[in-house]
């Protein structure tokens, strides 16, 4: 028993050079660690990411190897550089991110999550934006909205994300720094009073989910103006970003008619915060072929999967391309998923392995699984 | 000697036809003319002297050859028969194919046959022919005994005389090889070191082949024990003595065509050896694989990566031989595939890849290739659906009533 423990350990210490990097902050990051496994810490990553942002078969991986690792990638870097260098004061720049699918631009927003978190950014975060749109679970709760006319709520979807966005920035929530601008009435004897915290707002789109759509427009709104106010600097990233502007989704209001994505309350919401009429901010978003119908799948482009409109929307953007791994990255994967037993077998595994997944690193991850 | 008495006995019967009606002695005497070594009795012997030993032997001929000469009899009257139908009906079939019936050979009646009888019965056995009658018909045994019933072969009781005397001669000659070994110790004679006997090239009779032989059935023992026997007299040193009795029983390995005929790499501009494979077929799928030489292990098809193919199983089937023969950081590969499915396409491209390599591995490599099945086609097609049946194979569930 002692001498295996041992012998891990040994295993562990002598290879933990080779793949891992002990610099956990992204912010610290830089070129010489490409291709090095960094872990987020385990409160940080529930935080993050306790809602959802991690993709399903990430987070059983994740299950199985006890640990939240990231990989550090060029994409993600070049990001983060941007950022850095960039103006805030300036209007918000736009990230797309794109690549194949399985590539990893989810994981790396998951990365630029990470970094604007350790910056200290107001993270606005939509973890999955066909969950709202084309994703239809048998209580699938739906109103026409009380405030505008011939539009659609998703009041839990809504109320869901509020928590999310409460738990990924408890920290400057609790501060109570930010304060709202307006009086916002809800109802006869509910109303949020200007100078209230912004917590407040959240808290009570939480718990009166009946308002949860109409209190992230105004949370939105006000972020937008904290942010101009230069009160705050937002980080916004959304995944799955083309499913806004896919000509139908898959709701049907309750007397059977097709919903447009532009009929949703959300929908407009969070096209309102990606446009750059504000300062401050920082709008990453990812664009990906699953996130759509496989009739409109041929191509991972942008400009093919945000359409006309999407492409006019957000016009001049800074794409970013997440490609599949080069060598030192997947010689860097497969060793780590030897340490971790993940692969076993015989040396020139990994030639097989590697031609087989043509360096995808999703597929290299399937095909490890029954390894 | 069985071979002696079938030529006699298929001259007699024209002979014995037409004075089989007369006496029925004129007949056993013309018998007796024509059976060369086991009747030893001459006619002018009979006339001298009256042996009634003998004539009352010969005259009660056995029942065994009774029933053997009607055998013998309604067979070669069936042969005759269908030799004239043949030989007529190559002649319509020349004159059918307006070529001359006189120099209408074997081979120009196969392919007509194939010409007017198209057939895509996949066992070849089971599609029309036109041979000769002895060919289509199995050859008997003559007659194994005199007309008194004797047997002829000395084994003839054994009931596959053929059989053990192969065994009894090759015991003999093994007996032989012994004596002459000791023989040579003896006299301190050093063996000749270059007479050996090659057998590589050639493998003993199947058990099919050896009944063939024989004229005889054998049974799984006696061809093991056949076997064990010649075994042992090519294991002994100077069984080189005996080599056309040892080649009597074995047959000739066609040699493999693939190590002859690969092709020597072409050159492009860029001076890159290149090797292009047309015709790459499994199952509906048709393409060809072009490899080059000093590559990167960059595989494109019809455009795209291997990413073309998006399970694992297709993607396997086309890096298998790369990865066989250990070039797949060596060379480029280019496909162009079309028709069929994922699995059709990849078996297709892997046939391709495993042959164009071929021209870029060494011999050793080749027949390791060879033993993997690398370098076998897949002939097997999608087997049709039955009327009556749900598919090719499936039966509709089994319900009693």
């Amino acid at each position: 028993m002692f001498t295996r423990n041992f012998r891990n350990i040994c295993r562990r210490y002598s290879q933990s050079v080779t793949f891992r990097t002990t610099e956990t902050s992204p912010v610290q990051q830089n070129d010489n660690q490409v291709g090095l496994f960094y872990t987020i810490e385990k409160d940080v990553c529930k935080k993050l990411f306790g809602h959802g942002g991690l993709p399903k078969s990430y987070m059983k991986q994740t299950k199985t190897f006890t640990e939240t690792t990231l990989m550090i990638r060029q994409p993600a870097l070049d990001v983060i550089d941007c950022i850095k260098a960039s103006d805030l004061n300036k209007p918000a720049i736009r990230y797309v991110l794109y690549g194949e699918t399985g590539t990893g631009k989810s994981l790396t927003l998951a990365h630029l999550i990470h970094y604007a978190h350790d910056a200290g950014f107001l993270i606005v975060h939509v973890p999955w934006v066909s969950e709202w749109l084309r994703r239809v679970p048998r209580h699938k709760e739906m109103s026409n909205s009380q405030t505008r006319e011939g539009f659609v709520d998703l009041p839990l979807d809504a109320a869901a994300w509020l928590l999310h966005f409460k738990t990924q920035n408890q920290t400057l929530l609790k501060c109570g720094d930010l304060k709202i601008s307006k009086d916002y009435v809800w109802s006869k004897r509910e109303q949020t009073s200007a100078g209230a915290p912004l917590a407040e707002l959240v808290e009570q789109g939480i718990s009166r989910v009946k308002y949860a759509c109409d209190v992230i427009d105004a949370l939105v709104y006000e972020i937008k103006l904290l942010s101009n106010n230069k009160q705050c600097k937002t980080f916004v990233a959304v995944d799955g970003y083309n499913c806004f502007f896919y000509p139908m989704t898959r709701l049907n209001t309750p007397t059977k008619k097709k919903v447009k994505p532009e009929e949703v309350t959300l929908t407009t919401t969070f096209m309102e915060l990606t446009k750059n009429d504000w300062t401050n901010g920082v709008i990453v978003l990812s664009v990906d072929q699953i996130a759509v119908p496989e009739d409109h799948q041929e191509s991972y482009l942008p400009k093919y999967l945000l359409y006309k409109k999407g492409f006019e929307h957000l016009d001049p953007f800074v794409p970013v391309e997440v490609g599949r791994y080069s060598e030192k990255e997947f010689l860097s994967c497969a060793s780590y998923y030897r340490d971790r037993l993940w692969l076993r077998g015989p040396e020139d595994l990994e030639t097989e392995l590697k031609l087989a997944s043509a360096c995808n690193p999703y597929k290299f991850m399937e095909l490890c699984a029954p390894l | 000697m069985s071979n002696v008495i079938k030529f006699s006995f298929k001259h007699i019967i024209p002979l014995s036809r037409c004075s089989y009606v007369r006496t029925k002695s004129t007949c056993l005497l013309n018998i007796k003319g024509y059976s060369s070594k086991a009747a030893t009795t001459d006619s002018d012997v009979f006339d001298n002297f009256t042996d009634w030993e003998t004539l009352s032997k010969t005259k009660k001929i056995s029942k065994a050859m009774r029933a053997y000469l009607e055998r013998a009899k309604e067979h070669d009257e069936f042969m005759k028969k269908q030799q004239f139908e043949f030989s007529i009906g190559k002649r319509h079939l020349a004159n059918m194919m307006g070529e001359d019936p006189e120099t209408f050979t074997q081979k120009d009646v196969d392919r007509a046959i194939e010409y007017l009888f198209p057939s895509g019965i996949y066992d070849p056995a089971a599609r029309p022919l036109m041979k000769p009658p002895e060919e289509v018909f199995p050859a008997r045994k003559a007659a194994e005994f005199d007309e008194a019933g004797r047997p002829h072969h000395f084994l003839f009781y054994t009931g596959k005389p053929n059989f053990f005397k192969l065994l009894y001669d090759a015991a003999e000659n093994i007996q032989f090889l012994y004596k002459f070994e000791d023989k040579v110790i003896r006299k301190k004679e050093t063996p000749y070191p270059n007479q050996n006997l090659d057998l590589s090239n050639t493998v003993w009779f199947t058990k099919d082949q050896l009944e063939q032989h024989l004229v005889e059935k054998l049974t799984d023992l006696e061809y093991e024990n056949f076997k064990l026997v010649m075994e042992r007299l090519i294991s002994l040193p100077y069984s080189y003595q005996f080599k056309d009795f040892i080649e009597k029983f074995r047959k000739t390995l066609t040699s493999q065509k693939f190590a002859l005929e690969i092709p020597k790499p072409n050159f492009d501009e860029d001076g890159r050896a290149y090797v292009t494979t047309y015709e790459c077929l499994r199952k509906k799928a048709r393409g060809d694989v072009t490899i080059r030489s000093p590559g990167t292990g960059k595989i494109i098809i019809n455009g795209k990566d291997i990413t073309y193919f998006e399970d694992t199983q297709s993607r396997e089937q086309v890096i298998f031989p790369l990865i066989f023969t250990g070039m797949q950081n060596k060379v480029d590969v280019e496909c162009n595939i079309e028709g069929g499915g994922p699995s059709g396409q990849s078996g297709a491209i892997r046939w391709g890849i495993a042959w164009g390599l071929r021209s870029f591995v060494d011999k050793n490599m080749l027949e390791a290739m060879q033993v993997a099945g690398l370098l076998t086609r897949d002939h097997r097609r999608r087997e049709r659906k039955k009327p009556g049946q749900p598919g090719a194979r499936k039966k509709p569930t089994w319900k009693r009533r």
